[in-house]
């Protein structure tokens, strides 16, 4: 057993805390772009309503794309440490265990197959299908308590299959273009998108939020074991169903705009789990900011690297993220003794 | 060992297969079976050649969205580049382009075919080099010097047309492309009375822009690339960002078909007088 001790902050301190590093962050994200924009003046025409060309570069292209790097990066925060409360262990997190490439298949067979173009919300509910599938498949095969193994061994076979099938359908879509455009969703990347994506998603993202939020204190009963929680009063299969539903439905709408983005529900629970007194009901939030601010870095990198076409998102978010699962699987280990 | 005799025996298949063909290659002056690997060079064969004597052209060019010859490229059986695909059609000259099927060719050269390859022309100049050196390749001399005078005389009526002030212009491409100096758009955009904003940004040829640039540059004419009726991607969606319907109420979005300068051949022309006719159009 680890040790429990560490710097807990108080809630009321840490929320507000990481709530303006966040907003800071999307602040940045305004002001970073690939064209000279009078900034000031930007943000006076946008106010005012005057519809001025750097007014339009600033409506049209950096606040959507500031918007959903917070939108994702909060989504897929709070849906990894709400799986890693779950399952009770480290290493469940939507990239991992393969419901992102899941989901990135079933908005890849809505957006190739026309059907995203004719309604537009088959985009974020094809993700949140492959989501959805992915997640009971975890489910049923492992059914509760599966040990660290099984469930990495299901997150690979997941995700090499649900690669191998997204590669094969970009293969039979019919534009050109199609087949090169796998790096977008295994990897996935805030360029270019646009207000009506930020509308798309922000209402299922929202209510899988709430959902999560809502079982914050069974997640703290819970990891006090199923029985004690259940001794308590908590109806275990409606919290795995609120919980399930809600991490589906944010990463599902959130991989169909943005690609898989890895890692970020891996890295920000673990940096953060110490801050909360390791209480897994009040991980869900911090998480979710803590995930908003490292999407948001991460997306400024891009933009500031001097690599043209710019960098995919999820090169970044590994880069930070696979020195942390080596050192999970390294404490793993060392815990197992 | 067993992994040795396996690549002999399919290397002595090739050689074969290379013999045959580099004989029949030498010995035809008029080539009839003609297999053509490459998008360009396909229209190019098409337009120069008879039907019958082409044995194959590439997938894509079957494609009304993508090419100008598809109507007779249906009636002919498509390749996708394979080099077992272009065996088995017993081809007397195989025709490729400079930058594709490049695993293709190099097996091609290796068993003695001597596939001939065709570059991307950078403008008018060489692309009517190009189509004399094609119908000479296949043996349509006359065809292709009736193409170039046709090419010709339109480009002297356009230029014959009376033009005001240049107007500046960028154009977008799938995946937020543009085209800029030393590249055949580029000359296209100036004999339309265009000034190129991606040649003064300091572009070469093909390169990405920020639509924050595209927005940005001060362009009076935003050419639209787009494939119509395409099936959905990514690089296509780039064309249809909300920020450039909003542009269109300060500058003339005029929509360009890619197939018309994808290739460099008549249809170039087309594009050019296009162009024109969106700058002559009163706002």
């Amino acid at each position: 057993m680890r040790s429990r001790t560490g710097v807990e902050i108080r809630p009321a301190l840490l929320l507000p805390v990481l709530g303006l590093a966040m907003l800071a962050m999307s602040g940045a994200s305004l002001a970073v772009g690939y064209a000279q924009l009078p900034l000031g003046r930007a943000l006076a025409d946008a106010v005012s309503g005057q519809v001025s060309l750097p007014a339009l570069v600033l409506l049209e292209l950096r606040l959507p794309r500031a918007m959903l790097g917070a939108l994702v990066g909060f989504s897929l925060g709070m849906a990894g440490a709400a799986m890693q409360g779950l399952m009770r262990n480290p290493l469940a997190e939507p990239g991992v265990v393969g419901i992102s490439s899941a989901a990135a298949l079933g908005a890849v067979a809505a957006f190739y197959s026309g059907l995203s173009a004719t309604v537009a919300l088959a985009l974020p509910l094809g993700g949140i299908a492959g989501a959805l599938l992915a997640t009971l498949v975890l489910f049923i095969l492992l059914g509760r308590g599966a040990s660290t193994t099984t469930l990495i061994l299901a997150g690979v076979a997941l995700n090499s299959f649900a690669g191998a099938a997204t590669a094969l359908a970009l293969n039979l879509a019919p534009n050109p273009y199609a087949a090169l455009e796998i790096v977008f969703w295994l990897m996935g990347s805030l360029a270019d998108r646009s207000m009506s994506h930020v509308w798309l998603v922000l209402p299922l993202m929202l209510s899988g939020w709430l959902l999560m939020a809502s079982t914050a204190p069974a997640l703290d009963a819970l990891s006090l074991g199923e029985e004690t929680a259940a001794s308590l009063g908590f109806d275990l299969t409606w919290l795995r169903a609120r919980l399930i539903g809600g991490a589906v439905l944010a990463v599902g709408s959130a991989v169909a705009v943005t690609g898989a983005i890895g890692f970020v529900g891996l890295v920000v629970p673990h940096l953060l789990r110490p801050l909360v007194g390791h209480r897994p009901g009040r991980l869900l939030v911090a998480s979710g900011l803590g995930g908003a601010i490292l999407v948001l870095v991460a997306d400024l990198g891009v933009r500031l690297a001097p690599i043209r076409p710019e960098l995919k998102l999820g090169v970044v978010t590994a880069l930070i993220g696979a020195p942390f699962l080596f050192a999970l699987v390294q404490r793993l280990r060392r815990e197992a003794l | 060992m067993r992994i040795g005799l396996l690549r002999g025996a399919k290397c002595a298949v090739l050689v074969t297969a290379g013999l045959a063909l580099a004989a029949t290659s030498v010995a035809v002056a008029r080539p009839q079976r003609i297999v053509s690997l490459n998008m360009c060079t396909d229209e190019l064969v098409l337009r120069l050649a008879d039907p019958e004597r082409i044995a194959s052209v590439t997938w894509l060019s079957q494609d009304p969205r993508n090419a100008n010859m598809a109507e007779v490229a249906r009636r002919i059986p498509a390749n996708h580049g394979v080099v077992e695909q272009v065996l088995a059609m017993k081809p007397d000259l195989v025709i490729a382009g400079a930058y594709t099927t490049r695993a293709t060719v190099g097996l091609l050269k290796r068993v003695g075919a001597r596939p001939r390859e065709f570059g991307v022309p950078r403008n008018l100049a060489e692309m009517r080099a190009q189509i004399r050196e094609m119908a000479a390749l296949l043996g349509e001399e006359a065809r292709g010097e009736a193409l170039v005078a046709d090419i010709d005389t339109r480009l002297t009526a356009l230029a014959k047309r009376r033009r005001p002030k240049p107007l500046r212009a960028i154009v977008l491409r799938p995946n937020g492309f543009t085209v800029g100096r030393g590249s055949l758009v580029d000359e296209i955009l100036t004999r339309a009375g265009l000034v190129n904003i991606a040649a003064e940004l300091g572009i070469e040829s093909y390169g990405q822009i920020p639509l924050e640039t595209v927005a940005l540059a001060g362009a009076e004419i935003l050419v639209l690339n787009d494939t119509p009726d395409s099936p959905p991607s990514l690089a296509h969606e780039v064309l249809h960002h909300p920020v450039i319907a909003r542009l269109s109420d300060r500058l003339r979005l005029v929509p360009l078909p890619s197939r018309l300068w994808t290739c460099a051949g008549p249809s170039v022309v087309d594009a050019i007088e296009l162009l024109v006719a969106a700058r002559e159009q009163p706002r």
